[in-house]
């Protein structure tokens, strides 16, 4: 909890940030990109958001409409480690969900059927499981980015691997 | 510029869209989103025609014509496209019409009508009911039967530059909100209701209070009083089948007391004190030093929008409450004291234009009349009264009307009853954009100058200009002013006075475009033209009242001689005057 409490980013490196973007074109794409890169937990807190909104003199609503668009960006914190799993097409007929079946509820992900773009963090604050729409890989479907890093042409075992991996 | 429309040869001027050389020949093509003047995101794909030589169809509402162009609208491809895409829009659009408040006047209803949608073969794609945002005192959304056109979010951002809704979310999860989704309550909304005249469907529609205007009307121990807002007269007719802008005072009055009204009242008396309030405090400043200029009060989305976004401004703004409070104040102290009647048992109806009015009757220091009968009389916090009880907008009185089977065209023309229903000119043209600056010039030019105005018309006000702005000359006092209507407009004139560069006197701020008579609150639709006819009904009703300016209201007269004894004193200061709180723009959230 306490890495909650302290997970805004404090405003003087905030006013460095917006001091790069401002008035150049895509400023507040930039800016919430690196802002939530430097959060702790790698999300936009709503405080955050607002103070954003001043400092770049861009309507609230307009804010969260860009940070709700873009799957890119989190509204709530995120684990240590993010496993994205592509569920765009190519990936879906290369099996990408029977992947996430096997491998989300060993995090303790439960999904619903219909979702297409959904997020879970576990309890201990270790992972964030994803899905998002495509990669671009799709050569290499099924994909999954851990940390990042993208695995191409993943099967479960690999996965489990991977994160066996990355939890050490 | 030579085009063929559905083969036929046609003559177009350049630079127009397909769907504008269509309807000036008489062919409407049907669009969900596209609005004149305000919204032209092409998102719906409801207007497609064919074009020879294009490889796909095109959306009309934003291709412009070209030379020798051939625009087929009433081939199998469109008709089966348009059929198609409003058939998308119904798959997750509920299906119960004849609850829904637009029933009969909805567009996705019409045109899903008109184009021969018969069947439903779409399933449902979204898997929750969105909730309700109820949390707004004057409006209410209800995303199910939003179809994500974008009007609101237009005219929200381009009309009125307030931004409290946008799109969030993407494909499947689109949709409007507010910030955080915090609800249109909560954050900086003006409550203007321009979203609710533009939307389409039954998505954004006041906060109904017909229900609670019924339970007082049919309560034995209550005398319920009405006033109506200049605004509403020539627009209730619409809404009840009769041409735009029908002038229809007299039948309102008599449908009105048909519904049980104890007393039918007029706003307009309340505006004609407004006048003699403001007029008396725009001297005051002017001959003390006051902060000018000084800004109207009388819209409350425009007080909502100052106290949000123009905070340091606030000392602009004239401390008179609007006339619809003045009424609510008045009828309750004066009023009830003149008829013998329990304040407490006074119920105050306002039929307004607007949905904002809903939000200022509920501001917490907009109670003067308990505040007054509790120095008086022994009265408890329990039995805590607002000077304004109910707000219905000019549709929900409509409603109202036909509930009740009132057959409006064929009522009789009857009078306001008096003494709250008397008024002059001045008052009615409130309702239109330059109206309260009008007549406020006509009577502090009098009592300034102590002279008779000579021509009483100041048309330099007058017309659907965004910011209009003129110099008069009070006998050797040369003041600007200035006259804005739309927020947008407003916020130039505040940048100005901010930055210190206003050279005016006086402004008028109306919120909405056209000012009243295009309200949030008035019947659907509220376009350019109609605004225009409505203006005209409102400029026909002033050129032909007995008495034309405030100050000769003999009910005012009245009013003074009895009860006030003198504008800015210490009863108005009370009752007619009050105080503004800073909102904030990104802070609070109220």
């Amino acid at each position: 909890m306490e890495a909650l409490t302290n997970s805004i980013v404090p405003e003087i490196i905030l006013d460095e940030i917006v001091e790069k973007y401002k008035g150049k074109p895509g400023m507040l794409l930039s800016t919430l990109e690196e802002v939530q890169e430097k959060n702790p937990l790698k999300y936009l807190p709503c405080e955050t958001l607002t103070v954003v909104s001043q400092k770049l003199n861009i309507p609230y609503t307009q804010v969260y409409s860009v940070a709700t668009f873009y799957s890119f960006f989190n509204l709530k914190p995120q684990g240590k480690h993010s496993i994205i799993v592509c569920r765009g097409t190519a990936c879906h007929t290369k099996g990408s969900k029977a992947l996430l079946d096997e491998v989300a509820p060993i995090l303790g992900f439960k999904r619903t059927e219909d979702e297409t773009e959904s997020s879970f963090t576990t309890p201990d604050n270790e992972f964030t499981i994803k899905t998002v729409a495509c990669f671009g890989q799709c050569a290499q479907s099924p994909v999954v980015a851990v940390d990042g890093v993208i695995f191409s042409n993943v099967n479960s075992q690999r996965l489990m691997k991977i994160l066996k991996k990355v939890k050490k | 510029m030579k085009i063929t429309i559905n083969n036929q040869p046609v003559q177009v001027p350049e630079g127009i869209t397909i769907m504008e050389a269509c309807n000036s020949v008489g062919i409407n093509v049907p669009s969900l989103c596209y609005l004149k003047d305000v919204s032209h995101n092409a998102s719906c794909g409801v207007c497609v025609v064919e074009v020879k030589g294009a490889k796909s169809l095109l959306r009309s509402c934003i291709t412009q014509v070209t030379e020798n162009m051939e625009i087929t609208t009433n081939s199998q491809r469109v008709m089966e496209a348009r059929r198609v895409n409003v058939e998308l829009l119904l798959a997750n659009h509920p299906q119960d019409c004849l609850q829904c408040d637009r029933n009969q006047n909805c567009e996705l209803q019409q045109i899903t009508f008109d184009l021969g949608v018969t069947c439903k073969r779409f399933v449902r794609t979204q898997r929750e009911i969105r909730p309700k945002d109820e949390t707004s005192l004057s409006l209410v959304r209800d995303p199910e039967k939003c179809i994500l056109c974008g009007r609101c979010v237009a005219v929200c951002s381009e009309v009125q530059g307030v931004k409290a809704i946008d799109f969030s979310g993407r494909g499947l999860k689109s949709k409007i909100s507010t910030f955080l989704d915090l609800g249109m309550g909560i954050v900086a909304c003006t409550n203007c209701g321009q979203c609710a005249l533009v939307c389409p469907t039954g998505a954004i529609t006041e906060k109904s209070a017909v229900s609670e205007v019924w339970d007082a009307l049919h309560h034995p121990d209550k005398v319920v009083l009405v006033q109506t807002a200049p605004a509403v007269r020539v627009a209730i007719g619409e809404a009840m089948g009769m041409p735009d802008g029908s002038l229809v005072t007299g039948k309102m009055v008599a449908g009105l007391r048909r519904l049980g009204f104890s007393k039918v009242f007029d706003t307009n008396f309340a505006a004609d004190l407004t006048i003699i309030e403001e007029g008396n405090e725009l001297i005051d400043r002017i001959k003390t030093g006051g902060v000018l200029p000084m800004i109207t009060s009388c819209s409350p989305g425009w007080i909502k929008y100052i106290e949000h976004f123009y905070p340091k401004s606030l000392t602009h703004l004239s401390s008179c409450k609007s006339p619809q409070q003045m009424f609510g104040a008045i009828a309750k102290t004066y009023y009830a004291e003149k008829a013998g009647i329990d304040p407490r048992n006074i119920v105050v109806v306002s039929v307004m234009p607007c949905t904002a009015k809903k939000f200022e009757a509920r501001r917490p220091e907009m109670d003067g009349a308990f505040q007054y009968w509790k120095e008086k009389v022994t009265m408890t916090d329990e039995e805590h009264f607002f000077d304004v009880d109910a707000v219905l907008t000019t549709r929900e009185l409509a409603r109202m009307f036909k509930e009740t089977g009132i057959d409006f065209t064929h009522l009789p023309e009857e009078q306001f009853d008096n003494p709250l229903g008397e008024s002059t000119g001045a008052a009615v043209i409130f309702g239109a954009t330059g109206g309260v600056m009008e007549a406020a010039l006509r009577t502090a030019y009098e009592v300034f100058t102590g002279k008779t105005l000579a021509n009483i018309n100041f048309t330099a006000v007058r017309g659907l200009t965004g910011i209009k702005e003129a110099e008069v000359d009070l006998e050797g006092t040369k003041i600007k002013i200035a006259v804005a209507h739309t927020l947008k407009n407003a916020a130039i004139l505040l940048e100005q006075i901010e930055n210190g560069t206003s050279p005016y006197t006086f402004i008028e701020v109306m919120t909405c475009p056209g000012g009243c008579l295009g309200g949030g609150g008035q019947p659907i639709p509220t376009n350019y033209e109609i605004r225009k006819k409505r203006a005209e009904s409102i400029y026909y009703e002033d050129a032909h009242k007995g008495l034309r300016k405030s100050h000769e209201n003999p009910e005012i007269l009245t009013l003074y001689n009895d009860f006030l004894i003198e504008p800015l004193g210490e009863k108005s200061h009370h009752l007619l005057h009050t105080n503004y709180i800073e909102r904030g723009k990104y802070k609070k959230y109220n």
